[in-house]
């Protein structure tokens, strides 16, 4: 009886262990996915998350002077860091500090002085205003005396602001958009939002979609 | 009673199994000692600053500067609570050690694998227990930033802010990714509470199994014998047992590193709070990850920015800095024991000199980070016009590749050159042999 092999109705040993392993791992994947689920919450926009909006007024970004709004003598080729102040549903003003990135920085150069590609007819009278977070990583850069340029402490990244605040060294990938800006009797007023996609967007296309929903939810 | 204890709990087993173990007689194997201690400290100091520690960063009125009724002066809750425990007496000190004994572990740490690596303790059979160790030192960089992430000052903000970019800077799935790790889009409401979830369970958890794993295995397979074992006894267990004869030195090394550690934290301040402030709108200038981290720093500093979009996901300067290199630099560590091939279990430590090769190559790995790690000093060399904008990358990049290759070359001869006078030496001991005959 060389060929007999004994046939074991009932599972091996191994054979359970194996399933059970199987199912366990199975188990454990499916909640893991379902737990990994519940790690990203819903994004409710609210008006101090939204993006610079038409409309809006600059007010100082400062803990100084946090809250009033940037004054036209006040400017200079050094930039002054604001953040944009809408209104609530309810009609109260609230200060779009939610998002950091809405720190913008605001210069006024020799109307001369202002190139392309800076979008002139978002400027008024040498007054521009740009998007103040590093395209790269996302720090804030700084304005350096006397030399006209924005520098990242960061990675060391320049920016030229009189030419529409293009990469001039170091790592970023894009320059910090330009915002339309005009000037209302002692206010500052926002005629756009950034112009081209901010730090954080891919894209324009992404950052427009994003901004007309943006829109959308608050209106 | 001894009796009894031992009927249930088999003490004695215990005794021979664990107890007895041999530990070598050699300073340098005291390196992962050193780094179990700084855990335990690290739970220990950490427990206490959990206690008096409010994980959130909702706005909550200074108690110390509460200002006007009109005009109340805000800070986000978790930084009012560092700076509540800065007052409590030795409040500052506390998170001082908690901080240095972080820095040390990490620095105990890679200095233990350099041990490892050197003397060829990673070879067979104990490879599983390099890649336990390379987990661990994975696991313990991130729950070194998750902690200077909680006392969300500015600086802990400017940190997280850069990390957020990092995450969300993976093709494809990085904007979700960074949203589910930090808790919505940056800075969500919940990022306090979702990070320290990470810092006091969830890494802490990992950390403290992997260490078990860890010492376990060191234990079944037993350390690599030092050199000296050999001569004493050829293929036996040499060393002084855990119980009672190396427990007193373990001891004496414990309090005598803690105490040291108290004495730097008693006297060098380290991530003052208060000079950082609450989160601003003004970045903080020159910010630097710890020394560990500034090698990825560097390599992000030196890669130039660039895009590129594939099917619809964006692979970024920062993706390749941050991520990928990283990735490479971990995984050439994780691959170390599969590039040695011997059937043979490893007894004995090997004198680093007897495999050039390796000797070099790690030399010139440690030279290639110490090189980015300067690179990540960019700003700074810049400053002091050591270079310029234009040419400071060109250099850095010359360096990152030059020098390495330098001290590989350089291991090469020195090791060749202390071979050849040890080889003359035995020559001439051999002919003054013969000539007493
Ligand atoms: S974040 Fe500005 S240069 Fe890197």
């Amino acid at each position: 009886m060389t060929r007999y092999k004994k046939q074991d109705p009932e599972l091996t040993r191994r054979k359970f262990i194996n399933v059970a392993m199987g199912t366990g791992a199975a188990v454990g994947t499916l909640s893991l996915v379902s737990a990994l689920g519940i790690a990203k919450p819903v994004f409710r926009l609210t008006a101090d998350k939204a993006p610079p909006l038409k409309g809006d007024v600059l007010v100082h970004a400062d803990a100084a002077k946090y809250g009033q709004p940037v004054k036209p003598s006040e400017l200079s080729e050094l930039a002054v860091i604001a953040y944009p102040m809408g209104r609530n549903k309810d009609g109260s003003t609230v200060i779009r500090a939610g998002e950091p990135n809405n720190q913008v920085g605001v210069y006024k150069f020799e109307p001369s002085a202002l190139q392309a590609p800076t979008k002139i007819d978002a400027t008024d009278n040498g007054i521009v205003v740009y998007s103040n977070t590093c395209t790269h990583a996302g720090c804030f850069p700084k304005s350096v005396n006397n030399q006209f340029i924005v520098n990242c402490p960061c990675h060391s990244g320049q920016y030229e602001p009189r030419q529409g605040c293009k990469v001039i060294g170091g790592p970023p990938p894009k320059p910090m958009p330009q915002l339309g800006v005009k000037v209302e009797g002692e206010q500052l007023v926002l005629t756009s939002s950034f112009l081209t996609s901010p730090y954080g967007y891919k894209n324009d296309e992404e950052w427009e979609a994003y901004l007309k929903q943006a829109e959308e939810l608050l209106a | 009673m001894n009796q009894w204890l031992d009927d249930r709990l088999h003490i004695s087993r215990l005794n021979d199994k664990f107890l007895r173990k041999a530990f070598p007689v050699h300073h340098s194997f005291f390196l992962g000692e050193i780094t179990l201690f700084s855990l335990i400290v690290l739970i220990i100091t950490g427990i206490l600053l959990a206690l008096a520690y409010e994980p959130s960063n909702s706005m909550v009125v200074n108690s110390f500067d509460p200002g006007t009724a009109a005009k109340p002066n805000m800070l986000p809750a978790a930084y009012h609570s560092a700076l509540k425990i800065n007052a409590m007496p030795f409040g500052d000190m506390l998170r001082r050690t908690h901080h240095w004994m972080a820095n040390i572990m990490i620095a105990a740490a890679v200095l233990h694998l350099m041990r490892v690596y050197f003397t060829g303790a990673f070879k067979k059979p104990r490879e599983i227990n390099w890649w336990i160790g390379m987990l661990l030192l994975i696991f313990a960089g991130l729950t070194a930033v998750t902690g200077y992430i909680l006392p969300y000052d500015n600086y802990a903000y400017s940190t997280v802010k850069v990390i957020y970019a990092i995450t969300a800077s993976v093709p494809w799935v990085g904007d979700w990714l960074a949203q589910a790790a930090f808790a919505g889009r940056f800075p969500g409401d919940g990022i306090i509470p979702r990070i320290y979830g990470y810092h006091i369970m969830l890494l802490p958890g990992i950390l403290l199994a992997m260490t078990a794993a860890h010492m376990l295995i060191m234990i079944k397979q037993k350390h690599t014998q030092p050199q000296y074992a050999k001569r004493l006894a050829y293929k036996k267990i040499v060393g002084v047992p855990l119980m009672t004869q190396q427990t007193p030195i373990m001891l004496m090394l414990a309090l005598l590193f803690t105490g040291l550690v108290m004495l730097f934290a008693a006297f060098i301040p380290v991530h003052p709070v208060e000079f950082f402030g609450p989160p601003s709108s003004s970045g903080v200038s020159n910010i630097k990850p710890d020394w560990y981290l500034l090698w990825v720093f560097g390599a992000l500093a030196i890669i130039p920015g660039f895009e590129v979009e594939i099917l619809g996901g964006t692979i970024s300067a920062e993706f390749i800095g941050a991520m990928v290199f990283p990735g490479i630099v971990i995984g050439l560590m994780f691959a170390v024991p599969m590039l040695d091939r011997s059937k043979d279990n490893q007894y004995y430590a090997e004198n680093p000199t007897n495999s050039p090769v390796r000797l070099a190559a790690g030399v010139a790995f440690m030279a290639m980070m110490l090189v980015m790690s300067v690179a990540g000093y960019k700003p700074e060399l810049i400053e002091s016009r050591l270079l310029t904008t234009n040419n400071a990358n060109a250099i850095l990049w010359i360096l990152t590749f030059v020098i390495p290759a330098l001290s590989y070359f350089g291991t090469i001869g020195i090791v060749r050159g202390i071979r050849a006078l040890r080889e003359a030496d035995e020559r001439e001991t051999l002919a003054h042999a013969h000539a007493d005959d």
